[in-house]
C-alpha cells in the first residue's frame, strides 16, 4: 500500500500545476523557423536545372521547362511544376539542392483533405503558399554562389 | 547537369587515391588482426578439413576485420567448432545478411564472443550458386539465425536445409518471386 | 474437474497492446498459453530494396521511418557506415552535435517505452507524464532540424544544421529538470505494489539464452551480461565520457524496466559532460564530394540504439547507390525470443512480456 500512496502524492502535487496541453486547432500551433512544412515555389527564380526532381527520394516532383519567351534571354523558364503530397515526405532535399532558392520550405503543415486528388499541388498553388516562408535556407549554398545572387 | 560535371572532375582524383591505397597496402605492415585470422584458419584446418576454407583475408575497410569464406558442406561443423572451441567461443551471432552478386549468392555472418572478453568480430561468408542456392541452416547452433534465415529465404530465395520452419516471413505466403534478387520483376508493378 | 478445450486466439495485427501491426496466434489451455506463433511483415516497406536505387543521401530519410521512435540513431548508423567506408574525418562540432542528439533521443525513446509499457499493464497516468517530458525533447529537435519525428538531421560527413542560438543552453537546462522528473517517476511507479506484482518474475530468461537468441540492449543487460557498444566497441566520441553501463541479473521484466530507467540517468550524465565540452565553434560538415561514391568493399558498423545493437551492412561497388544495404534491426532480432517466453504464461502476461521486450514494428518489418 505504501507505494500506491506515494504515487498518489505525486498525482496530487501535479494537480495544482499549470496546464501543459495546447488547444490545437482552436489555438494555432507555431512552428520554429526551421520547420519543414509544405514548400513554396517561386517560378520566376526557377532556372529549370532539374536538380530537385533528381534528388527527390520518392519521385514526387514533376516539372517541365520551356524556352524563354523573351528571345533576348538564354536558358529555360518553368512551365509546369507539380508536387504530389501523397508521397512527398518533406525531407528538405529539394530545397537543399536548389541553387536559386526557387523552392523553399514554409512552416505551413496542415494538408489534410477529404480527397486524395487534392493532395496533388500544381505550380499556382505552390506559388500562392507564400506565408511563413523559412528564412534560413541558404545554409547549404556554397559561399561563392550565394554571393553571386546578391549581386 | 552540374552533377555530372562534378563527377568528371572528381574521378581522376579518386582513382589516384586508389592507386596510392594499393601502394600503401603493399608496403604496409601486416594488420594487427592477421595473427588472429591465422589462428582461426589453423583451427578450422586441423579440426574440420584442409579444404574447408576457400579463402581468408583481412577487410581493411572495415577496421581490419578477419573474414573467412567457408565451403558450404563444412559450414555446420565449422559453426559448431567456432562456437564451442575454447579459443574462440564465438557464441553471439550479431548479424546475418544475404547478398545477390548476380553470379552467386553470399550469406555473411558476423560473429562475436561474449565470454572471452576480447570482444573482436569475425566475419564468415558462405557462398551458394545462383541456379539452385542452398546453404545448410545453422539455427541449431545459434538461435538468432532462425528468423534471419527465414528473411533471407523470403527476400533472396536461398534455401536453408535443416531449418525448423523455413517459411516466408516478410512477404505474404503466396508471393511470387524473391524481391531482393537483382533480376526480380514484380508481377504487378503497381504494388 | 472442469474440462477445458484448447482455444486458438488471434491477437492483432490491429491491437493496442502490440504497439503497431504485430500479430500473434496463441494456443490457449484455459488462461495458459501453450504455443505462440508471431506473424510479422505487415509493415514491410522494402527499405533495403528501395535503397538499391537511391543514393546514400536519399536513403537517410528512409532510415528515419524504420525505428520511428529513435530516428537519430538510425540516421547515424547509416552515415557512420558510409563514413567508415570512405575513411572520413568528422569535424569535432558535428560529432558533439550528433552525440547530444543521440543521447537526447535515447531518453525520448525510453520515455515513450516507459509510458506505453505502463499503459499496457494498466497504469494510465505515467503515459501522460512521460509524454510531457518527451515533448520537450521533441520540441528541441524541431528547433534544431525542423521535424518532430522524422528528423533527417545527419548527412554523410556531418550534420545538416548547426545548433541555433541558445539551443545548447536549453539542453543544459533540461538535464536537472529531467533528473527531478525521474525522481517523481520513481515515486509514482517504481514502488507501486500492483506494478511490482505484474512485472517481477515474469518473462524470465537467463544470460545463455539471451546470447543464443542474439538479444541486445536492455534485453541482454537485464541478464547480467555487461555489453554496451558505447563502452565495448566505442564509436563516435563516446570513449571521452564517463558513464556506467547499468546491469541487472534477474532477467525478468522488472530487471529490464530497471535497466532502461537507469539508462536514462546515464544518458543525462553523458549529456551533462557533452554540453560542458561542447566546442565553441567549428565546422559541421566534413569535406565530402557532392556525389558520394564509397570505394568498392564491404563494411558492417553497429551502434547502440535505445533498443539494442543496430547495424548497417553495406556492399559498395563504387557507385553512388549501394549495391546491397542491410540493416540489422534490433527489434527484429529481439522479438525472436518471444514464443519461447510465452509458453506457460497466462494471457495477461503476454502484454507484459511483449511490452518488456520493447519493439518498434517499423523496425521489425524493415
Amino acid at each position: 500500500m505504501k507505494g500506491i500512496v506515494k504515487g498518489m502524492g505525486v498525482t496530487l502535487k501535479n494537480l495544482t500545476k499549470k496546464k501543459v496541453t495546447h488547444q490545437y486547432p482552436d489555438v494555432p500551433l507555431e512552428m520554429p523557423d526551421r520547420f519543414r512544412g509544405v514548400q513554396h515555389f517561386d517560378p520566376e527564380k526557377c532556372i529549370v536545372c532539374n536538380q530537385c526532381m533528381n534528388i527527390c527520394p520518392t519521385d514526387c516532383i514533376d516539372l517541365i521547362g520551356k524556352k524563354n519567351p523573351d528571345p533576348e534571354k538564354k536558358g529555360k523558364v518553368i512551365d509546369t511544376y507539380d508536387i504530389n503530397f501523397e508521397i512527398c515526405i518533406l525531407c528538405d532535399l529539394c530545397t537543399e539542392v536548389c541553387p536559386t532558392e526557387a523552392i523553399v520550405m514554409t512552416n505551413n503543415f496542415e494538408l489534410a483533405t477529404y480527397s486524395r486528388d487534392d493532395l496533388f499541388k500544381n505550380m499556382e498553388w505552390l506559388n500562392d503558399n507564400n506565408t511563413n516562408v523559412r528564412k534560413e535556407n541558404s545554409i547549404n549554398i556554397p559561399p561563392k554562389k550565394a554571393k553571386k545572387e546578391e549581386k | 547537369m552540374s552533377d555530372q560535371k562534378q563527377v568528371t572532375e572528381m574521378d581522376p582524383k579518386e582513382s589516384k587515391k586508389n592507386i596510392e591505397n594499393i601502394e600503401e597496402e603493399v608496403t604496409e605492415e601486416p594488420s594487427p588482426n592477421q595473427d588472429r585470422l591465422d589462428r582461426i584458419v589453423e583451427l578450422i584446418k586441423t579440426n574440420i578439413a584442409e579444404d574447408a576454407i576457400e579463402v581468408a583475408f583481412i577487410n581493411e575497410l572495415d577496421r581490419d576485420l578477419p573474414c573467412i569464406v567457408i565451403r558450404s558442406p563444412y559450414w555446420v561443423k565449422t559453426a559448431m567448432l567456432l562456437k564451442e572451441s575454447e579459443l574462440l567461443k564465438l557464441n553471439y551471432l550479431r548479424n546475418v545478411s544475404g547478398i545477390d552478386f548476380e553470379t552467386h549468392f553470399e550469406v555473411v555472418y558476423y560473429l562475436l564472443s561474449m565470454s572471452t572478453g576480447n570482444q573482436l568480430d569475425v566475419c564468415i561468408k558462405v557462398k551458394a550458386d545462383r541456379e539452385n542456392p542452398s546453404i545448410p541452416s545453422i539455427t541449431s547452433v545459434w538461435n538468432t539465425a532462425n528468423w534471419n534465415e527465414r528473411e533471407i529465404y523470403d527476400l533472396l530465395g536461398v534455401q536453408f536445409p535443416g531449418h525448423p520452419n523455413l517459411k516466408r516471413i516478410m512477404m505474404p505466403d503466396d508471393w511470387e518471386g524473391h524481391p531482393l534478387r537483382k533480376d526480380y520483376e514484380p508481377i504487378d508493378p503497381e504494388v | 474437474m472442469i474440462r477445458t478445450e484448447e482455444l486458438l486466439l488471434n491477437v492483432g495485427p490491429q491491437h493496442p497492446s502490440t504497439h503497431g501491426v504485430f500479430r500473434i496466434i496463441v494456443k490457449l489451455d484455459g488462461e495458459v498459453i501453450t504455443e505462440a506463433t508471431p506473424v510479422i511483415g505487415y509493415l514491410h516497406r522494402g527499405t533495403e530494396k528501395l535503397a538499391e536505387n537511391l543514393t546514400y543521401t536519399q536513403v537517410i530519410p528512409y532510415t528515419d521511418r524504420m525505428d520511428y521512435v529513435s530516428a537519430m540513431t538510425n540516421n547515424y548508423v547509416l552515415c557512420h557506415a558510409v563514413e567508415t567506408l570512405m575513411d572520413l574525418e568528422i569535424p569535432e562540432r558535428a560529432e558533439f552535435l550528433r552525440l547530444i542528439v543521440m543521447e537526447l533521443q535515447r531518453i525520448a525513446s525510453h520515455l515513450v517505452w516507459w509510458g506505453t509499457y505502463l499503459l499496457d499493464i494498466g497504469a494510465m497516468s505515467p503515459f501522460l507524464y512521460a509524454f510531457r517530458e518527451r515533448e520537450m525533447i521533441v520540441n528541441m529537435f524541431n528547433e534544431l532540424c525542423g521535424a518532430r519525428l522524422t528528423y533527417f538531421y545527419m548527412r554523410v560527413g556531418g550534420v545538416k544544421w548547426d545548433a541555433p542560438e541558445g539551443w545548447i543552453d536549453k539542453v543544459r537546462d533540461f538535464i536537472p529538470y529531467m533528473r527531478e522528473k525521474l525522481d517523481e517517476y520513481e515515486q509514482l511507479v517504481s514502488g507501486n505494489e500492483i506494478f511490482l506484482a505484474r512485472v517481477k518474475g515474469v518473462g524470465t530468461y537467463d544470460a545463455q539464452s539471451a546470447i543464443d537468441f542474439g538479444l541486445s540492449g536492455a534485453n541482454l543487460r537485464s541478464t547480467g551480461v555487461k555489453f554496451d557498444l558505447r563502452k565495448d566497441q566505442p564509436y563516435s566520441i563516446y570513449d571521452r565520457f564517463d558513464f556506467d553501463v547499468p546491469v541487472q541479473t534477474a532477467g525478468d521484466c522488472y530487471a529490464r524496466y530497471l535497466v532502461r530507467f537507469e539508462e536514462i540517468k546515464q544518458s543525462l550524465r553523458i549529456l551533462e559532460q557533452a554540453v560542458e565540452q561542447f566546442p565553441e565553434d567549428g565546422q559541421i560538415m566534413a569535406k565530402v564530394p557532392r556525389v558520394i561514391r564509397p570505394p568498392e568493399g564491404e563494411v558492417y558498423t553497429r551502434i547502440e540504439s535505445p533498443r539494442g545493437e543496430i547495424g548497417c551492412h553495406i556492399v559498395s561497388k563504387k557507385k553512388p547507390q549501394p549495391y546491397r544495404l542491410k540493416f540489422r534491426r534490433p527489434s527484429f532480432v529481439n522479438l525472436q525470443i518471444l514464443p519461447k517466453l510465452l509458453v506457460g504464461e497466462t494471457m495477461t502476461n503476454l502484454v507484459t512480456i511483449l511490452g518488456g521486450i520493447d519493439i518498434v514494428l517499423g523496425e521489425v518489418d524493415g
